[in-house]
């Protein structure tokens, strides 16, 4: 019972970790970027690069993923979002294509075969008959912190308040001086670089190959229906009941069926409550 | 662009068929085996096309009705004995049955959640099928061995291009027709559709089955085609991937272009080959894709008919 929710406490954090930059664009970009996965192979590969071939110290090769994202995420804005002008088919194809061909270029750079990421954060203790690693620990923590990070930027700051008027409405929120493009090109800019950071962690907690972008981002999408677009509370609490339905079914039903709950809970929550659980409006 | 059937399009389909069926004749083996895969991927993306081209729906599961087909028929023909002739017409049934719990969402979502609702029922298959009754799937591994329809790369030509012939100039028919018009006014704009006292509801519906018809016939004939079939082969981001860029890079809501789209796109595949043998092709293919889709999001089809009025 303790392994259980300490587990799924862990596992949950991940996954608020990984669902918070993709319900960021998908409020204030108003677009589903499929290619969102991709910041998560590229920073677990880049932090692999980094440190683990090149050597250079872990905490270095985390900013250096990090930064990679940020500035992927700006590029994709630039060279394809903007291009094709908040046409949201076009967009949701063309991140598409494009998370196949990232797949694709990491099978060419790195080959097919699966890697092992040593931990960022080794150690390992028990509590109450649990095994915790300090990595899944340090995961869980720093998506807390960027969590409540990202409210208190959203709520308090001038430019978090900017951010949220144009994920309302974007006239409004030009005509009250606010560049709704820069705006935009700064939630690509943090949704890369959270992206990246949650691929490193994901990738040191299973393993690191070039397919690992599509459970992550169904994760993410299913974190953001369920909890409706634009509200971190809901991501933060569905990233919950996902996160403990998975260890619940891996440790009391079969392994095999933690991801069938996952898809069930979308499925039924699209169909009951379209909106989401706890959604403002509809896209 | 919606001029009724006259006498000339009809002999452009013929001089078309004359021209498929002499392709035996004038091109290798191999080259034949290549133009069968087009064939398949061809009418996958016809069905895919005349669902979400048309009507604007989006649809990121179809590999999940093309598995409900291929399954089918492999699991009733491969584990029971069921003959080819009737397990073929019951897989294409079973998808059209299970079209509608695909249609279910549609009634109340639109737009991207749409398109969420069918990925996550391709995960939701891909997983099933390795967990529930993998004496019957066959699991992670799936089956080998089953029945296949035709000997030799010609049959298999022939046979293919008989079913791709007819998908085709089925599915024009249809969109030549008023219903294929009200579809398109779906993508345009759904209420002003309702609003002219169409029930869209019914014509929706009516989409979806004739495409998960498609999409199930399609599915069952490769299978029977291969031998073999795999879970992760089927139920594949890569797989749906090669779908929608091939009706889309061929152009959208036409028939000639989801099938030109397959042709170029799967040839690209096999020149591709020597230089880069595994998923590597696809930084290529799909960077080709993307160009084009960002220069032209209508298609190979749209480019070369402004050219042609250029000229």
């Amino acid at each position: 019972m303790t392994q259980i929710l300490i587990q799924g406490f862990l596992l949950s954090g991940l996954y608020a970790l990984i669902a918070v930059g993709f319900t960021l664009i998908f409020s204030v970009g108003r677009v589903l970027n499929l290619a969102y996965g991709a910041y998560l192979v590229i920073g677990g590969y880049a932090y692999f690069w980094l440190s683990q071939t090149l050597g250079m110290p872990k905490i270095v090769g985390v900013l250096l993923a990090i930064v990679l994202g940020a500035v992927i995420g700006i590029s994709k804005y630039r060279l394809i979002v903007k291009p094709l002008k908040g046409d949201h088919v076009a967009v949701e194809i063309s991140t598409l294509i494009l998370a196949v061909v990232v797949q694709a270029g990491i099978v060419l750079l790195f080959g097919d075969a699966s890697k092992i990421l040593h931990p960022i954060v080794s150690g390992v203790s028990r509590v109450g008959g649990a095994t915790v690693t300090y990595n899944i620990l340090t995961a869980a923590v720093v998506s807390w912190v960027i969590l409540i990070g990202l409210y208190l930027f959203v709520r308090f700051t001038h430019l978090g308040r900017a951010l949220e008027a144009v994920s309302m409405d974007v006239k409004g929120a030009a005509i009250s001086g606010v560049d709704p493009d820069q705006m935009n090109q700064l939630t690509w800019a943090i949704s890369g670089a959270l992206g990246a950071l949650a691929g490193v962690f994901f990738a040191s907690y299973t393993q690191l190959y070039p397919g690992m972008w599509v459970t992550p981002l169904i994760i993410a999408v299913a974190v953001v229906i369920v909890g409706g677009i634009g509200s971190i509370l809901g991501t933060l609490l569905v990233a919950h009941i996902i996160g403990f339905m998975e260890v619940i079914s891996t440790s009391l039903i079969a392994a095999e069926l933690r991801g069938v709950f996952t898809m069930l809970l979308i499925i039924v929550v699209l169909i009951i409550r379209p909106k989401g659980l706890f959604g403002r409006a509809e896209l | 662009m919606f001029a009724t059937v006259n006498w000339r399009h009809l002999l452009l389909w013929a001089v078309f068929a004359a021209g498929m069926l002499l392709l035996p004749e004038l091109v290798k083996k191999g080259t034949l085996r290549t133009i069968i895969m087009a064939q398949y991927l061809a009418i996958f993306a016809m069905s895919w096309d005349f669902l979400s081209g048309r009507t604007g729906y989006i649809s990121f599961g179809h590999p999940f009705l093309i598995g409900i087909g291929a399954y089918t028929t492999a699991i009733l023909s491969y584990r029971f004995g069921v003959p080819v002739e009737l397990s073929i017409p019951i897989a294409v049934a079973t998808t059209v049955v299970g079209s509608v719990l695909f249609f279910l969402p549609a009634l109340r979502i639109r737009g991207s959640y749409f398109a969420l609702v069918t990925l996550a029922f391709m995960e939701l298959m891909y997983q099933l099928t390795q967990v529930i009754r993998p004496d019957l799937t066959g699991g992670t591994r799936g089956i080998s061995g089953i029945e296949t329809l035709t000997r030799g790369a010609v049959n298999g030509f022939y046979l293919s291009f008989v079913l791709m012939f007819v998908t085709a100039f089925v599915l024009w028919l249809l969109s030549r027709s008023r219903l294929g018009t009200a579809l398109s006014a779906i993508s345009m704009n759904e209420d002003a559709v309702a609003g002219s006292g169409l029930n869209t509801t019914k014509l929706k519906l009516f989409a979806f089955c004739v495409s998960a018809a498609v999409a199930g016939m399609g599915g069952a004939f490769w299978v029977h085609y291969l031998g073999s079939i795999a879970p992760r082969a089927l139920f594949d981001i890569n797989f749906l991937f090669t779908i929608i860029v091939a009706a889309l890079i061929g152009g959208a809501s036409t028939i000639i272009g989801p099938m030109a789209g397959a042709f170029f796109l799967t040839f690209l595949l096999e020149y591709l080959r020597p230089f880069l043998p595994g998923a590597e092709r696809y930084l290529i293919y799909g960077g080709i894709a993307l160009l084009i889709y960002m220069y032209q999001p209508k298609g190979l089809f749209e480019i070369v008919s402004r050219l042609w009025r250029r000229a």
